[in-house]
């Protein structure tokens, strides 16, 4: 089946009445009364539902149901149900979850639970993101801690998944930040670090089109400059003067818009010194966005700003409407509702600004630390601290009053954590917390009728295919693929506004890829082909665009660097590697060409490297490695096999292996005495054991013979089933590899 | 763990020097003394200003976007640690921690002391965040940890004084506005500490000898401790830079970062520098030697360390008192992890060894006291202190028991100033709140400095000095 084009510009679907203007006319269309995305239908914080509670108790009064359910994020409610990722489970068993609830009973309708590796995010920051519906299929899609991207069907079934870390080279968040997705169209569009191959290679906020329904590459975009952060600034999606826009705040401390279609950058505005993690708000073509941290302008921190959303280009000095400095917002997402943006602040005071003019129209103290965004209906803001408070504050043109604050805690042990943001649908309100997900309402109002009815169809035939062609697409943008396969590539053109013109016949070549591409832009990979990346190319209309392709290896697989070219002292990772690109060097070392990873010149020390593809299984890895000891510290050095990593860590003199660097939920060491200056061999695998995996390794001095047993043997009960082999160092010291081999494990 | 350096002799010779404490020369440091203890004997404070119209505001100026050192106050200067968001120096550009000093008389800037970011990033280095230590300053002397985590002496005149001093001799600006560097110590290249997020340590100085927490800490993934055999406590000659002495006491138990600071003191006729240890101990070291007087367990033996922050074990933030054989200390966590029960203890300095079960003369916690970062300022009869949650309190300070408790609605980093029977304490929305010392909760004033305030206030001369996260103010009563 073809890729279907991405939409076009869309006729107003009838359903559009139940819906608000501004989504409805791009397309993001919901049933009555769904909040299918974090910040809600119209993406802003609010919803128009009236007759909501005034006030509750977790003991009982309004307190429809609770869901038993660990919830850092917002949920999400499609076609009736309820939606929310979390935490769950206990040592060996902790692992990130999406759990679905009938909105109106609390039914745990299913769950489903994944493995969290790779990453320096702990345990209870996992949950991080929020899902994101689609309310054309009711697929649902999620985005992991550890970087897996899984849409689930309705009753969640897995439709596809990614392992953006393995695949696409994403880094981990610094504490915990983690993007949530946006559905628009047929595409799903998730922002990450990342840091993977080729042009992909330096360390950038990236955003990434996937199509909805098969997970494949459509776009990656990098508007911005050297990221300063990690954030989590949710993309909204607006349109502003007949070009569909995505809005984001960014790492690298700016506004950015893209055309959603193509990813194609259209403005920017600088605004911090600091990575941006609010949202935006957008109402008309007027983006309202946010900071706590330093101004490029003042020494004041913090700003709200309004930006006229109808330029190009950097937009910084031409395009702002109104500032307020010193406002410091950087947690939260302002709501927006009749002329008024309520901004929560750091501390947990809420304004009121005058959209139009940017006055403070009121500041109302709601209590300490606003962490969770302020949600705005019925004439009411339901604001969350992240100390279990919840309030329910009346806001009118002269000020506010709390109706309502109740505190919510852990089996009635301490405070739960919030750091989600309230929902309305339904005519209810649903609060995530540590302590549950909440279901509040008048318990006497009928719960709407869902509908069966389908959304229409989106109608992609609006002919747009005399229009000019400014910008290409090859689909998919990005592919793995091994020796003698074979792949097909379609090339899509679009207008400058970012819309859809055709999907024709191009001209197709290759870049470093070792194959042949015909001219309907099926690519073959050439039979006897050694791993390598490259591109292949179209043209059309004269207009060229390039896809990324990665012959990943077939075993077995050797690498012993010799042959890699070595100008000034330094060679480059094999290009297909993933990750390693600014990390790993090839050097020459005692008469042996050598992979080396020094100290890092800036930012960490750890460094993982794929080099294969996140689907693998059933092999053995093996590798030289060499630690040095410069003054008192030592390195750790290792292999990665099946999402499980194991090494030798020098300052602790033991081999170690786990999953996950920040829970060591089924970690394991043995006690192992290394040598600065001494080159080792290790060699893991992992096997299955029924259901279970059984990580082993062993160490042993190269010049030595290969000892017969396992030096170490790890049972995961909660196992990993597939996983890229890859390289993993901390270099507190230099570390040195060779002879690198996996091999189909016998 | 403790490891004595082959300095160590020449320290002995120093112990004469320590015992002669009282010197002539005009110090100033963090707490004021080397109690750490937050009371002064200043009177003659305002109790009315503002900010926006001026009343008692005898001068402001602009600071970096981020300030947490300081102020700290010696002969007619000001000095604060802050970031370089106002570009004092135009040479010196882009993100940089930056030590400020102004004329406390009128507020004119003087000279700053720069340094550049560490390539390794907020691992080691948080991003705008600046010189959070608070200098000690001694005669013409200062000392303090860089955001590089570099123990830093320089001159405290710069080179206005129209010299150069050494050893360090080659600095690369020379101005005015430039900072004379005596030595400095690199704590990550000699001693391979690994500082978590930032170095902050306000160091103290006593006799020849300058005490420093390191910061040594966990990595970015927040279970291993990356560089274990580096010191978390460290003694150096204060003239020439070099290392008397070093301790590892906390080890592999850190949790997560130091960000304390050491006190001294003489308890029961044996003087001693406090430490607080990132496991959430308290260590009283030998000043010569480094060797272990008595340590103590601030967490209670059920508590349990979650990473990120939701747990009951906390490691220690505040800097502990020492008061009339007492130690005053409590314990908190990083603020990024929010609120959470804590626990405050009084702790007989007197006895010897591992005093955890000995030592509590009393303790308050669970709901009546929260993690806190905030240092305690000790009277003859009452404890003023404050809690991450917004608490102030008044403490028993024989017993613990609570005489009141104000709320601020805001979170609160800094420390109560106790003088002039008047409690000044600032909170993270920016208020200051005014209130009266002694067992009757009165709010005497309160006034909103337009940014938050991090740092404790200070007085001398009857002036009030209050840093706002981006602005010194200089107050006092014009009548």
């Amino acid at each position: 089946m073809k890729p279907k084009p991405a939409p076009s510009r869309l006729p107003v679907p009838l359903a559009a009445a139940l819906c608000v203007a501004l989504l409805s006319s791009l397309g993001v269309r919901c049933a009555s009364a769904d909040w299918p995305s974090w910040r809600g239908p119209d993406q802003n914080g609010a919803s128009t539902e009236t007759g909501l509670i005034s006030d509750w108790s977790p003991d009982g009064d309004n307190l429809i149901w609770r869901g038993d359910v660990t919830v850092r994020s917002t949920p999400i409610a499609l076609n009736g149900r309820i939606y929310v990722q979390g935490r769950v489970g206990n040592d060996i068993t902790e692992q990130e979850q999406v759990v679905c609830f009938d909105a109106k009973t609390g039914e745990r309708l299913w769950d489903t639970r994944f493995n969290v590796f790779h990453t320096t995010i702990p345990f209870n920051r996992v949950g991080w993101a929020s899902p994101a519906g689609d309310p054309e299929t009711g697929n649902v899609y999620a985005h992991g801690v550890g970087g897996m991207f899984v849409c689930y069907s309705a009753d969640g079934d897995v439709v596809w998944e990614k392992s953006l870390t393995e695949q696409y080279g994403r880094i981990s968040g610094y504490g915990g930040r983690t993007h949530t997705p946006v559905v628009v169209g047929d595409l799903v569009i998730i922002s990450y670090l990342s840091s993977s191959w080729g042009a992909q290679a330096p360390g950038r906020h990236r955003y990434f089109a996937f199509d909805k329904n098969t997970g494949d590459v459509i776009w990656a975009s990098t508007p911005g400059g050297r990221p300063l952060d990690t954030t989590y600034s949710v993309p909204v999606i607006a349109e502003i003067g007949g070009q569909r826009l995505l809005i984001a705040g960014n790492s690298d401390g700016a506004i950015h818009a893209m055309k959603v279609a193509t990813g194609e950058p259209v403005w920017k505005f600088g605004l911090s010194k600091r990575g941006i993690n609010s949202s935006v708000v957008v109402v008309g073509e007027r983006v309202y966005a946010m900071h706590c941290e330093e101004n490029l302008d003042s020494s004041a921190l913090g700003r709200v700003v309004c930006i006229d959303a109808t330029g190009s280009g950097d937009v910084t000095a031409t395009h702002e409407v109104w500032r307020v400095d010193g406002l410091t917002a950087g947690y939260t997402s302002p709501a927006y509702a009749d002329g008024v943006l309520y901004v929560v602040d750091n501390s947990s005071k809420l304004h009121a600004l005058n959209a139009e003019t940017g006055d403070e129209n009121w500041t109302y103290t709601v209590g300490t630390v606003g962490k969770g965004s302020p949600t705005f209906a019925d004439g009411k803001l339901y604001i969350p601290e992240v100390n279990g408070n919840l309030h329910i504050v009346e806001v009118g043109a002269a000020g506010a009053t709390t109706l309502d604050k109740e505190s919510i805690t852990v089996d009635g042990e301490r405070f739960a954590e919030i750091f989600g943001s309230p929902i309305v649908a339904y005519g209810r309100v649903y609060v995530p917390t540590e302590g549950g997900l909440f279901c509040i309402g008048d318990p006497t109002v009928t719960f709407p009728e869902m509908s069966d009815e389908v959304p229409p169809e989106d109608d992609p035939d609006l002919d747009n295919a005399t229009a000019t062609i400014t910008h290409v697409q090859i689909v998919p943008g990005e592919i793995h693929i091994r020796a003698g396969e074979t792949a097909a590539f379609t090339a899509r053109g679009f207008d400058a506004h970012g819309e859809f013109v055709r999907e024709d016949e191009a001209t197709w070549t290759l870049n470093g890829v070792d194959g042949e591409v015909a001219a309907d832009g099926s690519l073959t990979i050439t039979e006897a082909a050694v791993a390598h990346a490259g591109t292949v190319a179209a043209a059309l209309d004269g207009v060229a665009a390039t896809a990324r392709v990665r012959v990943v290896p077939t075993l077995p697989y050797e690498e012993n660097f010799d042959g890699t070219e070595i100008t000034e002292e330094r060679g480059s990772v094999p290009s297909f590697w993933i990750g390693a690109a600014s990390k790993f060097f090839v050097e020459d070392l005692d008469g042996a060409r050598v992979l080396h990873k020094p100290r890092a010149s800036r930012g960490l020390d750890r460094a993982q490297a794929y080099v294969g593809p996140s689907t693998m299984s059933g092999y053995t890895i093996q590798a030289d490695m060499m630690g040095t000891k410069p003054k008192r510290n030592m390195p750790d050095m290792g292999l990665i096999a099946g999402r499980y990593i194991m090494d030798l860590m020098g300052n602790h003199q033991k081999l170690e292996a786990r999953s996950w660097t920040s829970d060591l939920r089924m970690a394991q060491d043995v006690a192992f005495e290394w040598q600065p200056d001494v080159w080792y061999t290790m060699k893991m695998r992992v096997d299955m054991a029924g259901p279970n995996a059984v990580v082993n390794g062993k160490v042993w001095k190269r010049d030595d013979p290969e000892p017969d047993e396992w030096t170490i043997s790890v049972e995961d009960t909660v196992p990993n089933l597939t996983g890229s082999p890859g390289i993993y160092g901390v270099s507190y010291a230099d570390i040195y590899y060779d002879n690198l081999k996996i091999t189909v494990s016998e | 763990m403790r490891h004595t350096h082959r300095f160590a002799l020449s320290v002995l010779a120093l112990s004469g020097m320590i015992a002669n404490f009282a010197v002539a020369q005009e110090t100033a440091m963090w707490g004021g003394t080397p109690s750490r203890n937050m009371v002064s004997d200043e009177t003659g404070l305002p109790t009315e200003w503002d900010p926006d119209t001026g009343l008692n505001i005898k001068w402001s100026v602009g600071l970096g976007s981020q300030t947490y050192g300081g102020p700290v106050l010696i002969g007619d200067m000001v000095l604060v640690g802050t970031n370089n968001q106002s570009l004092r120096n135009p040479k010196h550009t882009g993100d940089r921690g930056v030590v400020m000093a102004f004329n406390a008389e009128d507020g004119e800037f003087l000279w700053q002391a720069s340094h550049t970011k560490l390539p390794a990033g907020r691992v080691n280095d948080w991003p705008q965040q600046g010189v959070c230590s608070t200098p000690f300053i001694e005669g013409d002397r200062l000392w303090y940890i860089s955001n590089q985590a570099h123990i830093v002496c320089a001159d405290l005149h710069g080179f206005r004084d129209g010299e150069n001093d050494g050893p360090i001799t080659d600095e690369a600006d020379t101005s005015d506005i430039d900072a004379d560097f005596i030595w400095s110590f690199d704590m990550m290249e000699e001693l391979d500490a690994f500082p978590h997020n930032l170095a902050v340590c306000s160091p103290i100085v006593v006799g020849d000898l300058i005490f420093v927490v390191t910061g040594n800490g966990v990595d970015e993934g927040h279970l291993n401790i990356p560089s274990p055999f580096a010191p978390s406590f460290v003694a150096l000659n204060k003239n020439t830079g070099e290392l008397v002495w070093e301790d590892a006491s906390p080890g592999m138990a850190i949790v997560h970062g130091q960000w304390s600071n050491p006190a001294y003191g003489v308890a029961g006729g044996t003087p001693q520098v406090i430490f607080p240890g990132g496991d959430g101990w308290v260590y009283a070291l030998a000043p010569e030697t480094g060797e272990l007087i008595w340590k103590f367990d601030c967490n209670p033996a059920d508590s349990v360390w979650e990473l990120g922050g939701g747990g009951t074990r906390n490691n220690i933030v505040a800097t502990p008192v020492i008061h009339e054989d007492v130690v005053y200390i409590a314990v908190g966590q990083d603020p990024e992890h929010g609120e959470g029960p804590g626990h405050m203890y009084a702790i007989d300095a007197t006895k010897t060894g591992d005093i955890t079960e000995s030592g509590a003369i009393w303790t308050v916690g669970g709901d009546d006291f929260h993690r806190t970062m905030t240092t305690v300022a000790v009277t003859d009869d009452i404890i003023y202190t404050a809690d991450l949650s917004g608490y102030v309190y008044a403490l028993d300070r024989a017993t613990g028991e609570q005489h009141w408790r104000y709320d601020t609605f805001a979170a609160i980093w800094g420390s109560a100033y106790v003088a002039d029977g008047k409690v000044y304490i600032g909170d993270e929305d920016g208020d200051i709140a005014v209130l009266k010392q002694g067992p009757e909760m009165e709010l005497l004033f309160e006034v909103n400095m337009g940014s938050a305030m991090y740092t404790t206030p200070v007085a001398k001369d009857g002036v009030m000095y209050l840093a706002s996260r981006n602005r010194l103010y200089a107050v006092s009563d014009e009548e």
